[in-house]
């Protein structure tokens, strides 16, 4: 990578002035990428760093990011996993993870941004969320030049793969790809230990008004194949679908397993605690994780996933001497 | 125009225009200079002379000002067809989504998004939606022979709810990411508004083409048989004006979502100032439609800054207080 | 001979729901001033709107100046003919000099504001109908008699050669509806203009028509000069009502006789 490169696509606005990444003599990180990485349109070339987003949009920088804007909290754990939190220099409303993420400038909220803001903060890469962020701002700000990242990691190596194409942006390799690893190695370790357990089927609400839960194709839906389980909702077309609460008793889970109105609040079980007559209730199999732990595309992801999987092992011991099917 | 026409004491045409037009050019003015990031009067006028920082640059002649043009456009937009509504329908309490033209536009542009259509797709699928919407009405309401205001009204209102259904059932059923964008066509947000060119093309066309047509809706206004008999072609001059104000509500409701209250309050403040002279209420509404909501607009994205308000909110507590003030002093 | 202002040529008039009339055939001749007489319901608004081109006949046809009604530019049977409804509409604020001014509106091309003239005739009008005082005010505000008075200014300001007068003397003081109808005759006897009235008072037509138009319930139709069609027995016919007459100096005068 050569410094004084001029690159393409690099940020509008003026750059800070004296802040280049440090010369590295043989890109070994690279290499290692090269040879053992499935996708080789991201790579370093002499003419600065390019990555290919998950919208298929090549994204290119002159040098590593110095002034990073993040457009959700999920995105700002991502980039606090790669090491670049300390060029994270805006993010939005409800990035609370880290609890470092909290001193971040705010610039509006996932869905509506301030693009006064942020555009003063001068970033020279902006993080998006494909599904999540407005798309007519972030139009007008890619007319007006500025690069941006788009992420949606629909499952799990989707996650790895976006760690380390925002250390390649951010100049973190090396802690991307430990980051990555680390993650990589849990969700194996898991998958290694519980995919063949005898199935257990589980309701996963993430919603409590109205009642929603996801499908197969969701990243939580993997978490659930992974941990052996079987969802019962998982065939539905629809990603998040609103079933009826009549649908699920009929559906009868061996075990229930929801989020809540907050990190330590297992409000949404009680409602189906009256419910005697279901399997999950009457073993008890009734399981609350803390929404941030599996809701959110980030490593932590893997956290939930071992909850879960633990979830359904103790759903197994509950069971009596008869098997269910 | 010859100096020894209106007979009105305090108003004439030329000081109401000329008022509303310098305080249009005073609102655009505030508009640009206030924001979520503090400028000082200098840069911004600094900017306007080519030089300034790069960052002033940017903020203004990129950010604010296509925001302003596109707001003022828009409220121009929304009063010259909430006042061309208030004649067509002889009912001052017309507004330009009374006839379902809006919840056309809504459904068309949801469809889009939920279809995953690009934005020029959603803006010409919501624009489409308005012009069917407005075919439906007329058609329904023409039934069989003559149409009255009153059937026209009634259909108008019944489409609406209808739309209004369906609009509710795509928000129910379609997966939560794309709801936030959704929301915005039904709380109008000028965050998103793209391209100017339209919103003040459309402007200017509407004004030159009903000004010719004033006098003879100052004569439908007094009701069509009378209209009819002093040689306005009533049923023409109707099917014209609904399609106009159609038209320029679809630009409006295309341009910034559904933003209400502008339409229905602007014309019927400025008749109670200056009276029913369309000739001179159509371009006055266009100007003070035009400040109502840069001003609204300007203060959703800077009162709680970084977050934002609704412009919609702000257009209401901003109308209210003036609108009754003079429906308080005109009672006598 | 001048020429007609409006003929009347197999005119029936369209009630809807009711069997056709019998069929109208005369000309209306500048110096004539005709009234139509008949009960509620007989068809004398829907006459005068087919003779001002609002409606159209179930059969025959209506000729101004020589050519259908229906073929002649709107504008130009504005400017020939002049209609004052029974009932005024007034849903948006107006004052009373605008209210008549648009009776100008015919002879103004779109882009023309109203002149200085327009605006002379508007007030001669107001001054003529007793409303001059009342030129700023607002018409929602005026009494019954004094928004049909304006209704009658409009009519002047737009000056056309026939006037169409749908029961113009209703809500008016009695010096008023005599100021009214002495207006009319004088406008017309002088030979400058034409008009058929729809009138209540049987004796006022009598004092002030010079030609009749008796029109029964059941589509009947009969017309002619008033003294020809001024009879007891065809009155007493028309409105089911018996009544008493009196010869006097100044002309025939009929009442009706109570109980009977």
């Amino acid at each position: 990578m050569t410094a004084g490169a001029e690159g393409s696509g690099s940020g509008s606005g003026p750059a800070p002035a004296g802040a280049r990444a440090p010369r590295r003599p043989v890109p070994w990180p690279a290499l290692v990428l090269w040879l053992c990485l499935p996708f080789a349109q991201a790579g370093a070339s002499e003419r600065g760093i390019v990555v290919v987003d998950d919208r298929g949009r090549s994204v290119e920088l002159a040098e590593p990011a110095q002034r990073i804007v993040s457009l959700a909290p999920h995105l700002t754990e991502l980039l606090f996993a790669v090491g670049a939190a300390d060029r994270l220099v805006a993010t939005v409303a409800h990035a609370d993870f880290p609890a470092a993420a909290r001193e971040i400038p705010r610039i509006g909220t996932a869905t509506q941004l301030d693009l006064e803001r942020l555009m003063a903060a001068r970033p020279d890469l902006i993080i998006a969320w494909d599904s999540g962020s407005p798309r007519a701002p972030l139009e007008r700000l890619e007319h007006l030049g500025l690069t941006i990242y788009y992420s949606e990691p629909s499952d799990f190596g989707g996650i790895g793969k976006d760690l380390r194409r925002l250390g390649r942006l951010t100049g973190s390799d090396d802690l991307a790809e430990r980051a990555a690893k680390d993650f990589e190695d849990a969700i194996d370790a898991l998958r290694a230990r519980y995919a063949d357990r005898p199935p257990v089927t589980i309701f996963y609400q993430v919603w409590d008004q109205p009642l929603m839960t996801v499908n197969d194709a969701h990243l939580i839906g993997e978490a659930i194949r992974l941990c052996g389980g079987r969802n019962v909702f998982g065939h539905l077309e629809v990603l998040v679908p609103r079933p009826g609460r009549e649908t699920v008793l009929a559906a009868d889970p061996e075990a229930i397993v929801s989020g809540g109105p907050g990190e330590d609040r297992p409000d949404w079980l009680e409602p189906w605690e009256h419910w005697t007559g279901l399997t999950a209730v009457r073993r008890d199999n009734l399981f609350f994780i803390p929404p941030s732990l599996i809701q959110r595309h980030t490593p932590r992801i893997a956290e939930g996933t071992r909850m879960l999987c633990e979830a359904l092992e103790t759903a197994r011991s509950r069971r009596g001497p008869e098997t269910p099917p | 125009m010859t100096a020894a026409l209106r007979p009105r004491p305090a108003h004439s045409p030329l000081m109401v225009l000329g008022t509303l037009g310098i305080v249009a050019a005073l609102s655009v003015l505030t508009s640009v200079m206030l924001g979520s990031v503090p400028l000082s009067p200098g840069e911004v006028r600094a900017v306007f002379l080519g030089q300034g920082s790069d960052l002033a640059r940017m903020l203004i002649l990129d950010l604010r000002l296509p925001r302003t043009l596109a707001a003022f456009a828009t409220g121009g937009l929304l009063a010259v067809a909430g006042a061309l509504m208030q004649v067509l329908l002889r009912n001052p309490l017309a507004d330009p989504y009374v006839l379902g033209i809006s919840g056309g536009a809504a459904v068309g542009a949801l469809l889009a998004m939920i279809s995953g259509l690009g934005l020029a797709w959603v803006s010409g699928s919501a624009f489409a939606g308005a012009l069917l919407s407005t075919l439906i009405v007329f058609g329904l309401a023409h039934g069989t022979g003559s149409w009255t205001p009153t059937r026209l009204l009634l259909t108008g209102v019944v489409v609406a709810a209808g739309w209004g259904a369906v609009i509710t059932f795509l928000l129910a059923v379609r997966p939560s990411p794309e709801l936030p964008g959704m929301l915005y066509w039904l709380m109008g947000d000028l965050a998103h508004a793209r391209g100017n060119a339209l919103p003040w093309l459309t402007l200017f066309v509407i004004i030159a083409l009903a000004l010719p047509l004033g006098r003879s809706l100052n004569v439908l206004a007094r009701g069509p048989l009378q209209a009819a008999v002093l040689g306005v072609p009533v049923r023409r001059l109707e099917w014209t004006v609904y399609l106009l104000a159609a038209l320029v509500t679809a630009v409006a409701v295309t341009t910034a979502g559904t933003i209400g209250f502008v339409g229905l309050i602007i014309p019927h403040m400025l008749r109670l100032v200056i009276g029913n002279d369309q000739r001179l209420l159509l371009p006055a509404s266009a100007l003070a439609g035009g400040i109502l909501l840069t001003l609204a607009d300007t203060l959703a994205r800077t009162i709680i800054a970084p977050e934002q308000l609704p412009v919609g909110v702000i257009t209401a507590m901003l109308g209210v207080p003036v609108f009754l003030f003079l429906l308080y002093r005109s009672r006598t | 001979m001048s020429a007609a202002l409006l003929t009347l040529e197999g005119l029936v008039i369209d009630i809807p729901g009711r069997a056709a009339g019998m069929a109208l055939d005369f000309p209306v001749l500048p110096g004539q001033c005709w009234g139509l007489l008949g009960p509620n319901g007989a068809g004398k608004t829907t006459l005068l709107h087919t003779l001002a081109g609002l409606r159209r006949p179930r059969a025959g046809r209506v000729l101004l100046d020589g050519a259908d009604l229906h073929r002649v530019p709107r504008r130009r049977v504005a400017q020939r003919l002049g209609l004052v409804f029974q009932d005024h509409y007034d849903g948006f604020p107006s004052t009373v000099l605008e209210t008549a001014l648009i009776g100008r509106h015919p002879f103004l091309r779109a882009w023309n504001m109203e002149t200085a003239e327009d605006h002379d005739l508007a007030r001669r009008a107001l001054r003529q109908m007793d409303l001059a005082a009342l030129a700023g005010r607002q018409v929602q505000t005026l009494s019954g008699g004094e928004r049909q008075r304006l209704a009658l200014a409009t009519l002047l300001t737009q000056d056309p050669p026939l006037w169409l007068l749908d029961e113009p003397t209703n809500h008016l003081d009695l010096h008023h509806q005599v100021a009214v109808l002495d207006l009319v005759h004088q406008e017309v006897a002088a030979q400058r203009r034409g008009a058929v009235l729809a009138l209540h008072d049987l004796n006022l037509a009598a004092t002030y028509c010079t030609h009749l138009v008796l029109m029964y319930p059941d589509g009947g139709m009969c017309w002619g000069l008033t003294e020809e069609i001024f009879h007891v027995q065809a009155l007493e016919r028309l409105f089911q009502q018996k009544l008493a007459v009196m010869d006097t100096p100044q002309g025939t005068w009929v009442r009706p006789v109570p109980g009977a």
